[in-house]
């Protein structure tokens, strides 16, 4: 009988606490028994970043991926790197040129630069690192131009080459991850393992790495430069957005990266903690299939611009999180033209538009990924064009089965976003929008091709007279603007959830960030 | 028995051989292209190319697989990860201490709460806590492990915080996404056990039990649940089988590194040969769960032993 009541009495406290949770409610807030062990104004030097995904690689050339790029950025340090406005600014090289003809780069590096296992950095190691990075698959759309054959390093802190093409974005380019600069030695020793012993000479050195859990790294003692107050930085992974704040919220993590529509307001009313935010340079859009019929004509495309009420579909969506689009580069991108004339929504113009153009009960597909925003904002857009008699149909794939599809250019429309990896307009624009990157090999979903663009788009790479280079990019956003091979949707935002007493961080506008600088008060 | 567990482990081969054979088919016919996922969608044609060719994805579908196999049955190598460029076995033993972490806690959960809970239900059949026992058994098969998790966490780590939300390092990490994997087994061990016991508890021999003047512990415990045990320990085996796959909601909840995780991560990376490593290794494993759990009759039930030769 004694038995009996013991498993009553366990299994009604089992479902008792279940029912309870799922009374709870409530911000939670109030409580102040947090599982932090570090309070406010106690000097803490150790940092616990929550992040959604594990890095794939240490490796600078192995990956181009945010998650990767935010742990390297803090283990590597490259020849430059971006200021907060997105200029370049000196880091392992503290001078340089660049021949008139902008196709030679001569680098005048620190002297006494040490990577993490002792050795001093020389000319030697940054040829390396820059041959390794124009051969990798991930990141030679950034540094393929680069000549593997012109390396000269006259003594051991210069190091010069050169470009096959000009390139005036490329400088800036220099500052992505891919370019942090690796130990010859240490590289060509690990061979395939070197991803599980990475050795750069940021102000972080790397400690032990556990698959899908954390990630930690140490404070580089001889590091060259300021050193860092945090001595030690831990990334955990937690993918679940949810639980990313509640960590936060506990007090078990120092920041969390991609708090959640969901999750603002519980962080924002928190006293403890901030929400620090910034509209970054990814660009959602919808593509038309510029060479499909009715398509492959402007005013149709137009028309459909003109019959998508952007704005409410962003407002629906994304509920303050980022914003309308409203070019084909994000805010923050050098060159932006902030004076464009948007297709504003207008059905009657919408419905004169697709008269003009012969085109009646159109049935029009849009083919999107599994993520929920991009089928929310297809649902409402679907709403949208029944307006102006557009009936659409909304085709949900999982990522790998999207990009075949794009491969094969058969789609009519398709959602996706585009990310500029670096401040210059170039990584922005030429990608999408220049013909010979058409779907089938690059990232021009949309199958655009018009001469004048790419004309343009080649003339910017090569320009170095910068009122000349903006003039060619504002150019360029209004052509593109006006042949509408997008429709502009929303324009991302960095928020990063943290405790309130932590201070120095900036956020940048292309998904990796610099945490090394971060004090707690 | 010795013979009996050679000859089932001999069994393994063909099934192996048919788990690489389906699953590798699988992958070769699923839309997306490795090299493009991992490189990311910027890469150069020519860089995706290249890739394709290292990594041997250009050959035909039978060469490919007959590459794969000879690694495998020679090397017993099981490749290396397109996206991480590690050992896909040092990949898998990374994540696979967690899932069996969980596995083992969840299995502790549902044993000690369900096999009890359906003895008392079948003991006491139709009064009201077997019928409180039963509805709470339907829920319980019926919630949404995403939902029952994270309503713990909401209780447990935000409102009381006297519980950590994820990680799985320590015992407290444990005990919320033990409880939350395991409340689904809890429900199909009470009704597997309670039907169970039902069946034998009105059996003769359990009647002689009772006349014989046995106390009724002796005969519930010793005489009704040794013959009732079969079924029971079948739907064990199987459950943690299942378990050991991975649990892919418990372990995104509560951020285990588990390999439910690392197979999802690789599917949507087409990291192939980590997918037909993690297939491998959980068909292993679920094959010898089943295998102790045939050996396991035979402790229980003496006329199976004697079938073991």
């Amino acid at each position: 009988m004694n038995t009996k009541k013991f498993m009553a009495f366990l299994l009604t406290l089992v479902m008792a606490v279940t029912l309870l949770a799922g009374c709870g409610g409530g911000s939670g807030a109030e409580d102040s028994t947090g599982a932090s062990g570090e309070g406010s104004g106690s000097g803490q030097d150790t940092l616990t970043i929550a992040q959604g995904s594990d890095a794939t690689s240490l490796d600078p050339v192995a990956v181009n991926n945010v998650y990767s790029s935010n742990v390297m950025k803090q283990i590597y340090d490259n020849l430059v790197d971006l200021d907060k406005d997105g200029n370049v600014v000196p880091m392992l090289a503290e001078s340089w040129e660049v021949s008139d003809d902008g196709l030679t780069f001569t680098f005048h590096l620190r002297e006494g630069v040490k990577f993490h296992n002792g050795d001093e950095m020389k000319a030697s190691d940054v040829a390396f690192s820059l041959k390794r990075a124009q051969e990798s698959a991930a990141v030679s759309h950034i540094f393929g131009e680069i000549d593997p054959e012109s390396f000269e390093t006259p003594d051991d802190y210069t190091v010069s080459f050169k470009l096959t093409a000009a390139n005036a974005g490329f400088l800036a380019g220099l500052a992505h991850t891919g370019a942090g600069i690796t130990s010859e030695k240490v590289v060509t020793e690990e061979g395939e393992n070197y991803t599980n012993n990475p050795v750069g000479t940021g102000p972080f050195k790397f400690v032990s790495w556990s698959k899908n859990a954390t990630i930690e790294l140490e404070r580089f003692e001889d590091y060259y430069g300021t050193k860092p107050e945090l001595t030690k930085m831990t990334f955990r992974i937690i993918t679940e957005a949810t639980n990313r704040a509640i960590e936060l919220e506990s007090g078990g993590v120092d920041m969390a990266f991609d708090i959640s529509t969901n999750d603002i307001s519980r962080v924002e009313e928190n006293s403890d903690l901030q929400l620090i935010r910034k509209v970054d340079n990814q660009t959602t859009y919808l593509a038309f299939n510029c060479e499909k019929e009715p398509y492959n004509n402007p005013k149709v495309r137009q028309a459909i611009a003109y019959a998508i009420d952007t704005q409410s579909v962003v407002d629906a969506v994304w509920r303050g999180l980022g914003q309308a689009a409203v070019g084909p580069v994000a805010p923050s991108v050098k060159f932006f033209d902030d004076s464009l004339t948007v297709h504003e929504y207008n059905v009657e113009k919408a419905k004169e538009l697709l008269k003009e153009a012969g085109v009646e009960n159109l049935t029009m597909t849009i083919s999107t990924n599994d993520r929920q925003e991009r089928i929310d904002m297809a649902t409402i857009i679907q709403s949208q064009l029944k307006e102006v008699g557009i009936t659409v149909e909304i085709e949900k794939l999982e990522w790998g089965a999207l990009l075949e599809k794009a491969d094969r250019r058969e789609q009519d429309t398709i959602m996706l976003g585009w990310t500029c990896q670096s401040s210059d307009p170039d990584l922005a624009l030429y990608a999408p929008f220049h013909s010979q990157k058409n779907g089938a090999v690059g990232n021009n979903y949309a199958n655009y091709s018009n001469a004048t663009v790419d004309e343009l788009l080649e003339k910017g790479r090569v320009t170095t007279d910068e009122a000349e280079r903006e003039q060619i990019y504002k150019d360029l956003q209004a052509t593109i603007n006006e042949d509408t091979p997008w429709v502009y949707l929303n324009n991302g935002e960095v928020v990063v959830g943290a405790k309130a007493n932590l201070t120095g961080f900036e956020p940048t506008a292309y998904g990796y960030h610099t945490l090394y600088n971060i004090t707690f008060k | 028995m010795i013979k009996y567990i050679i000859r089932r482990l001999l069994l393994l081969i063909p099934v192996l051989l048919g788990v690489t054979f389906i699953v590798f088919t699988m992958l070769y016919i699923t839309p997306g292209d490795p090299a493009k996922m991992v490189l990311g969608d910027t890469a150069t044609p020519e860089a995706i190319e290249q890739y394709r060719e290292e990594q041997g994805l250009n050959d035909p579908f039978l060469v490919q697989y007959g590459n794969y196999m000879r690694k495998l049955i020679f090397h017993g190598d099981i490749g290396t990860s397109y996206a991480t460029r590690r050992p896909v076995i040092q990949e898998i033993s990374q994540c696979f201490p967690a899932t069996v972490k969980l596995a083992c806690s969840a299995m502790v959960v549902a044993i000690c709460l369900g096999i009890p809970i359906g003895i008392l239900s079948a003991v006491r059949q139709y009064s009201i806590f077997d019928m409180i026992t039963m509805v709470f058994a339907l829920i319980g098969i019926s919630m949404p492990v995403f939902w029952l998790g994270l309503l713990l966490i909401l209780l447990f780590a935000v409102q009381l915080k006297v519980l950590p939300s994820s990680g799985y390092s320590s015992f407290a990490h444990m005990i919320l996404p033990a409880i939350t994997l395991g409340a689904q087994s809890v429900a199909v061990f009470t009704r597997m056990t309670r039907s169970s016991m039902l069946e034998v508890i009105n059996m003769d021999y359990i009647k002689t039990a009772r006349a014989k003047g046995q106390s009724e512990k002796v005969v519930i415990l010793k005489h009704a649940l040794g013959n009732a045990l079969i079924p029971i320990i079948t739907s064990v085996g199987l459950q943690f089988g299942t378990l050991l796959g991975g649990s892919i909601l418990t372990e995104s909840i509560f951020s285990i590194p588990g390999i439910g995780r690392l197979m999802v991560d690789s599917i949507k990376m087409r990291d192939f040969p980590v997918v037909q490593g993690g297939v491998l290794i959980i068909a292993i494993a679920f094959c010898f769960v089943n295998l102790a759990v045939d050996l396991l009759y035979a402790f229980v039930d003496p006329r199976i032993k004697a079938q073991y030769k």
